[in-house]
């Protein structure tokens, strides 16, 4: 009797409290103070709902959504189209925008952020979320790499915390390039947030859950990363949701040997150890920071002397002085490497501390560095580690090749080591490595890795970047010009396009300095003189030149200053004509024959050249 | 492939019951008049042991191993009696755990307990207050089967399956049972699901009150099923005593495979269970 009687009680209260939930959304008059902003779930139902505004990010396709009314999920009449470009799509890299509200809308009364997708092909789309309203982005949260395929699936986005969201503008947004280089359509329909119940076992993370140890000393800085929350879905997995810091609360172990914002910036202030935690509402976040603080370090008193080389010039990775590209991370936390990095300040100026640093992996493969035009690479480097011999420091750069990844056959990549005198301790030193130094490195257009290594554990690191001197390059890249003039015009001396006079020698001996060589530019033969004084060329016979109207030389020189070509009869009679040089690139001349005068054109037998420098020489023929 | 196959028709099967369910969900005037019922408790367990203590010996014994084909239902776990396994949580409760290790072959471990040779009844009352464990692959259950299971092999010795649960539907638990003609892939079943809440965040309680002609199951003392001896395609088997019996499976036919997605480990948490029988 009694055991009944509660059943029966315990089976009302159950049905009360389902009649609480569904009347759940009238509780108003328990918040008077907040701002009576609209609770309205919807976001994009059958098209943009009350006050939702739409705008594409910087760098996307502006075009890439549209609503679509002929695919939509369960026949209703609109869905979301995004239409992703092809990589090299002029019009932009990626499709991604932000659909936020004029007004605030109120939250916090639901649990999740849901919609449908489907896709024109299986796909991983990067980042899809909330709280993106092209402001502050205070309360952003996001899912990256959704899986999605061909039919109409539901997706949840579990709210990290909604007591937060009590005035959000930004609703929903997206973001997604190519895949494998190629575009592709998705859409999304019914976009709305929802009071789901069965979202469970919520957890929360700082470094992705690591508990990170660090060694540190005084003015350092370090953020906080990783930060997520994750929910147990209604089927029964765990979606992990990315966030901003603002759902976090920070907490130091010891605020006076480091301190922690609330935008989750440590900052080292004192000897000692300190633990980072923190906590998403009640939940206590998995992983931590712990801080090994030396107090004062030795480092560098003044920052090394700025670049002056002109930005148009520069390719920089890390500078104060010009814009950076993009680098993927300053430490890739390879297998074995223990190196740790930090950023600091040294007079305003920013520099990077690596510390136990035996080598360290700096990854810039998403965007890839083209250093072709480059002549040099720049560091500015400082240690307090002696520099004596054995002790030594090396540099490596990795090129990808033209598939952009790493292996497939077409990477290429070299080490430079320097050791004392060059490296010096506590002193800033400035390397300038010829690009030509690392001649293990076949391609220098699609830079992805430098790699640092030695035996200085403690480095700073200033002034990175890429630069063209300005010196022109040593040797044509090009081969010469390829003759055009019709073989029965011609009598060729040297020339891959002509039948040259047979029995000439290239490089008979009169006593001159220079040295002679063939060498292949291109796949085209061409005669290099280097370190001219004087050169002959003894043609196979005396050839009678005089039903021709130019002689023809193609010449590129970088660092002569003096060049004379001599046409020479036999007697001998020779006459000088002068090249005008150095040559930019490539130079082709027509000398008229009358300017060799008194030269006999019936008998002429030799050439010669002279001079100083580096001298490369292609196309020396006669024509009409 | 004929596993396939089958999965895929349970799933369907089972989005069928749970499409049932929503159109049909617990409205505010679901309130049941059910007829009052005289129970005297004759078996329990609050499992109030200190924490890592064993189950009482006097009550319960193991299944241990890989059993027959994954006791018949390709099930991945190995079941042991370590504490890891089972033991008291310290705060009045038994905790079953699904472990993902390799042990002895297999990938996983968990527990199950029986009171077969120690406990056996028919008819009354039988309900354990539980918190269930969760994700895909995932199947706890507290059941009871037939004591006369080795004379007369299963299913003619009877099984009520008093709670189910696949862990990628933690909002849904069936009640069943399987006797001779309606077993295996075709047995008597239904399910109960809740409304904006899952069954793995609270405790809940499971139960059926089992007579001579019929077998009413609850949670939270909401009668969701009653199934009668005229609703059953073959014999009527559940008049002799039957045992108990509590697990948390990974894997098998019912649920379908772990994923990389299954959190784990997992824990099944029962708070008691209690057997009743009706005074007169």
């Amino acid at each position: 009797m009694k055991n009944k009687f509660l059943f029966s009680y315990s089976q009302f209260v159950f049905c009360g409290l389902l009649l609480l939930m569904f009347s759940g959304c009238e509780r108003a008059l328990d918040d008077l103070e907040s701002p009576n902003f609209s609770n309205n779930p919807d976001v994009f139902i059958d098209g943009f709902s009350s006050g939702l505004n739409y705008a594409a990010f910087g760098g996307s396709v502006p075009t890439a959504f549209d609503v679509d009314e002929e695919i939509t999920y369960n026949n209703s009449e609109a869905s979301m189209k995004f239409e992703v470009p092809d990589f090299n799509n002029p019009n932009g890299a990626y499709a991604g925008g932000a659909y936020f509200t004029s007004e605030p809308r109120d939250l916090s009364g639901y649990d999740a952020l849901t919609f449908w997708i489907k896709a024109s092909q299986p796909a991983t789309i990067a980042v899809v979320g909330f709280g993106n309203d092209l402001g502050a982005l205070k309360y952003q949260a996001s899912v990256n790499d959704l899986q999605v395929n061909t039919n109409w699936r539901k997706y949840i986005i579990p709210l990290p915390d909604p007591s937060k969201l009590t005035a959000e503008r930004g609703m929903f947004f997206y973001s997604e390039g190519p895949e494998d280089g190629k575009g592709y359509t998705f859409w999304i329909d019914e976009v709305k947030f929802e009071k789901l119940g069965t979202l469970a076992h919520q957890s929360a993370t700082i470094f992705n859950g690591d508990e990170v140890t660090v060694s540190s000393e005084n003015g350092e800085t370090i953020q906080i990363t990783g930060l997520t929350s994750a929910h147990n879905l209604p089927s029964g997995i765990d979606q992990s949701v990315n966030l901003s810091f603002n759902y976090f609360s920070f907490i130091s172990s010891n605020p006076a040997v480091a301190s922690v914002s609330q935008e989750g910036l440590v900052t080292v202030l004192s000897e000692g150890t300190a633990q980072i935690t923190a906590k998403l509402g009640n939940i206590d976040a998995a992983g931590s920071l712990t801080i090994n603080s030396v107090g004062e370090g030795i480092k560098p008193a003044s920052p090394p002397p700025s670049p002056t080389r002109s930005a148009d010039k520069v390719i920089s990775m890390f500078s104060n002085v010009y814009e950076n590209v993009p680098i993927d991370t300053w430490n890739t936390r390879w297998q074995y490497s223990t190196a740790e990095e930090s950023f600091v300040e040294i007079d305003g100026d920013d520099a990077i501390r690596y510390r136990s640093l035996n080598f360290v992996g700096i990854e810039f493969s998403s965007q890839p560095i083209n250093a072709a035009g480059m002549t040099h690479f720049h560091l500015d480097i400082w240690t307090s580690d002696p520099t004596n011999a054995p002790n030594n420091f090396k540099v490596m750069l990795v090129d990808f090749g033209a598939n952009g990844e790493f292996g497939g056959d077409d990477d290429s990549s070299h080490e430079v080591t320097f050791t004392a005198p060059t490296l010096t301790t506590q002193n800033w030193i400035s390397l300038d490595i010829p690009m030509t130094n690392f001649s293990g490195l076949v391609n220098r257009s699609n830079l992805a890795q430098l790699v640092l290594s030695g035996t200085l554990p403690n480095l700073y690191v200033d002034n990175v970047y890429f630069y063209n001197s300005d010196t022109p390059p040593l040797l044509p890249t090009t081969a010469a010009p390829t003759p055009t003039h019709s073989a029965a015009s011609v009598l060729s001396v040297f020339s891959d396009a002509y039948t040259n006079i047979a029995g000439t020698n290239l490089n008979p001996f009169w006593g001159q300095a220079t040295v002679v060589t063939q060498e292949a530019i291109q796949g085209n033969n061409t005669l290099k003189y280097t370190g001219l004084n004087y050169q002959g060329i003894q043609l196979g016979t005396s050839q009678n030149v005089s039903s021709f109207a130019y002689l023809h030389i193609d010449f590129w020189t970088a660092n002569s200053s003096l060049l004379n070509v001599f046409l020479i009869s036999t007697g001998p009679v020779e006459t000088s004509y002068s090249l005008p040089v150095p040559t930019t690139g490539w130079s082709s001349i027509d000398i008229p024959l009358s300017s060799f005068a008194p030269v006999d054109l019936t008998d002429v037998i030799q050439f010669k050249f002279e001079g100083n420098g580096t001298i490369y020489l292609d196309n020396l023929y006669f024509r009409n | 492939m004929k596993t396939i196959k089958l999965l895929v028709f349970i799933q369907l099967a089972f989005s069928f019951l749970i499409g049932t369910f929503v159109f049909s969900g617990c409205k505010g005037d679901d309130f049941q008049k059910l007829e009052e019922r005289n129970w005297s408790l004759v078996w329990s367990d609050e499992f109030n042991g200190e924490e890592g203590t064993s189950p009482d010996s006097t009550k319960w014994t193991y299944d241990i191993g890989t059993g027959q084909n994954g006791w018949g239902n390709q099930e991945l776990q190995f079941y042991t009696n370590r504490s890891q396994n089972v033991s008291m949580d310290g705060e009045g409760n038994l905790a079953i755990t699904a472990i993902k290790e390799l042990y002895a072959g297999s990938s996983f471990t968990s527990a199950r307990l029986k009171t077969k040779g120690l406990f056996e009844q028919a008819y009354g009352r039988f309900e354990a207050r539980l918190k269930t464990p969760y994700g895909p692959g995932i199947w706890p259950a507290f059941w009871l089967l037939g004591a006369n299971v080795e004379t007369v092999n299963w299913p003619q010795c009877g099984e009520i399956d008093i709670m189910e649960l696949r862990g990628q539907h933690p909002q849904v638990i069936n009640g069943t049972i399987h006797g001779p003609g309606y077993s295996g892939g075709n047995p008597i079943t239904g399910s109960y699901g809740l409304e904006n809440d899952r069954y793995d965040t609270n405790f809940h309680i499971f139960a059926v009150e089992w007579f001579p002609d019929r077998i009413d199951f609850f949670v939270d003392d909401y009668l969701y099923q009653r199934i009668e001896q005229n609703d059953v395609p073959g014999e009527w088997v559940y008049d002799h005593p039957f045992f108990m019996i509590l697990n948390v499976a990974v894997g098998g036919n019912y649920v379908g495979f772990p994923t990389e997605q299954t959190p784990f480990p997992q824990k099944m948490i029962v708070d008691y269970i209690r057997v009743y029988n009706e005074a007169n």
